[in-house]
């Protein structure tokens, strides 16, 4: 039966390779750091283990197949689901697999944040605040910590003066004034498909640059509340915008 | 160019995220099918029909198996006698109530509690109530395959191997099917071999164990056998239904998806027709709804994670390997209108 039929000799291989790239392509995304673009890191040894996995799953198959190459024995080749034809399955597994070696993963920037109005990014409804304690020093918070704290405690008139040091990328909303920046992060929950924006309105004082869209900005400065789209809105009075690199986890706090 | 590296960013979140999950659900469902014996578990399922359905839904936690994995179980188990109500909770809940399916929806919705906790709750009453609307049909005949049917009629099932409470079984399945067991005509060739071709799976429908006298080596050669085929068939449907998350995410139109995810009614409507169009496991659904999570209602994405795993288009084609395509109607029928009301109460009253 599989001398009649030659490819039935290859499908096997097929799958062992479509099932050890997928391991190697997790385990390689562990190694380079671009997990990080990917998941949130709770779940990366779950990642880690399952591609040791695959990959051990991939090589058993091997030997397997490796060893009986000779032999005409008859595996037990019923198809158990019969939605794909033969292969397609390994197929679609291994180019997936292959797009993930050649493509890099990109970090989310503010074209994605924009798909959201300003009203959109201001809400703190979607953040989970329990358990949560902010530092008390108000300078240590980051970003996430200040909207978290604002979700907790929504008038702004509470923060009036306190000092912030915060990182985060530039966006430009198109509804706010010339002299705001929008600082952001990216928050994910499981992983990149849920990722959202989060961020506070940045006053700048006169002469002080915009910077471009995307920039990682440290931003030093206190809090005050300024009228934004005829909402009250917590903003950050910048004393000093220094640019920074991109964090090696931009989803980070 | 930056659309498509976003949508391509989060086609490989999906299944990276996903890939963990699947090969876990595999690797167990695999194991399970050749160590668990289906023989004791068939026995003790209860016969009140009520009872019946809530444990046959429950069966799950035993056999975390996937939609595709637990058609061919749900075969074997109505073959070996047990109730239909059984068989019909199992089938319509196991894919959702397993430990593995439920870890992956917590993964997935980790800030909405609720929508895990109501997704099991959700499964387990729909299957209840669908299993328990099937146990007034005492007679399998006009909603099984015929094969199945014949496969009935001359094995009637346990005579539970000589030595375990066979009279109550017997006795049950002579008064559960009295037209199958009374009935003069007999076709020629409806033997056991019929339904050995017929199964899906590697193991044959006809043995309850048919790998009880295998030895340990062999056993996990078919373990590992079995864990890459659903793997590759598993982890395809994976990979469509990541790119068409990713694609839906990036490419339709914000206002569009806003406008839809929003209201209560249409909301539920589009997410129980993508839960049929998408195959997509129900070990990964979750992460496929979560894609969806900032603009749809709570509601709509229960809907998909309840009536997903309970239908889509390619468990049509394994379901008809037991039942007429009538009963696969009710079936879809009833478990979607059910959903519907459920979730559409949740999303008017409650969320």
């Amino acid at each position: 039966m599989t001398k009649s039929q030659p490819p039935n000799k290859l499908l096997p291989w097929l799958d062992v390779l479509a099932i050890t790239a997928w391991g190697v392509l997790m385990l390689r995304y562990w190694r380079t750091g671009k997990l990080n673009l990917l998941i949130h890191p709770n779940y990366f040894p779950l990642v880690i283990v399952a591609g040791i996995f695959l990959i051990i799953v991939g090589l058993l198959k091997a030997q397997e197949l490796w060893r009986r190459r000779r032999r005409d024995v008859i595996t037990s080749n019923v198809q158990h689901v019969n939605f794909f034809a033969p292969g397609w399955g390994s197929s679609l597994l291994l180019i997936a697999a292959i797009s993930g070696f050649i493509f890099t993963p990109q970090v989310f920037a503010s074209d994605k944040a924009l798909q959201r109005n300003v009203t959109d990014l201001l809400s703190t409804s979607r953040l989970q605040t329990r358990d949560f304690e902010p530092p008390s020093q108000t300078e240590k918070r980051s970003l996430l910590d200040w909207v978290r704290t604002l979700s907790v405690y929504p008038e702004p008139d509470k923060y009036t003066g306190q000092k912030v040091k915060v990182k985060g990328f530039v966006i430009h909303p198109p509804e706010m004034g010339s002299e705001y920046i929008f600082l952001a992060r990216f928050v994910l929950t499981c992983c990149a498909a849920d990722a959202y924006p989060i961020g506070l309105p940045v006053k700048l004082s006169k002469g002080q640059d915009r910077y471009t869209p995307d920039t990682w900005l440290e931003i030093e400065g206190k809090m005050v509340t300024e009228t934004i789209n005829g909402q009250r809105q917590l903003t950050v009075a910048a004393d000093s915008l220094k640019k920074i690199p991109q964090p090696e986890n931009p989803y980070g706090d | 160019m930056n659309q498509l590296n976003n949508g391509f960013t989060i086609f490989l979140s999906l299944l990276v995220e996903a890939m963990p999950f699947l090969l876990l659900g595999v690797l167990f469902s695999s194991l399970l099918l050749f160590f668990v014996d289906e023989r004791k578990l068939v026995e003790k399922m209860p016969q009140n029909p009520l009872l019946g359905a809530l444990v046959g839904s429950m069966v799950g936690f035993l056999f975390p198996v996937c939609e595709c994995g637990n058609v061919p179980v749900a075969r074997r188990l109505l073959m070996q006698g047990v109730p239909t109500p059984v068989a019909v909770g199992f089938l319509l809940a196991a894919p959702t109530i397993n430990p593995i399916v439920i870890w992956a929806t917590w993964t997935a919705f980790r800030d909405q509690p609720e929508i895990v906790v109501l997704r099991v709750v959700f499964s387990l009453l729909i299957a209840t109530i669908i299993g328990w609307v099937f146990s007034s049909q005492t007679d399998l005949q006009p909603i099984v395959q015929p094969a199945i049917a014949r496969y009935l009629k001359f094995n009637p099932p346990p005579k539970p191997e000589q030595k375990r409470r066979g009279k109550s079984q017997s006795g049950k399945i002579a008064g559960n099917t009295p037209s199958i067991l009374r009935s003069g005509t007999y076709i020629l060739g409806g033997r056991a071999g019929m339904t050995t071709r017929l199964d899906a799976n590697q193991i044959p429908a006809s043995e309850p164990n048919p790998n009880a006298g295998k030895s340990r080596a062999d056993k996990l050669r078919l373990v590992l056998d079995n864990s890459i085929q659903e793997l590759r068939e598993l982890g395809g449907v994976m990979v469509l239904g990541s790119a068409i998350a990713a694609a839906i995410q990036v490419l339709a139109p914000r206002d569009l998806i806003l406008s839809l995810g929003a209201g209560p009614i249409t909301s539920i409507l589009v997410m129980l027709v993508l839960a049929a169009v998408v195959s997509i496991c129900s070990t990964v659904d979750s992460f496929f709804a979560l894609s969806f999570s900032s603009a749809f209602s709570s509601g709509s994405l229960l809907a998909f994670l309840v009536f997903g795993p309970m239908i889509d288009i390619k468990s049509v084609g394994l379901m008809l390997s037991i039942f007429k395509p009538k009963t696969i109607f009710y079936l879809f029928a009833l478990a979607g209108q059910l959903t519907f009301l459920f979730t559409l109460f949740i999303n008017l009253h409650v969320i």
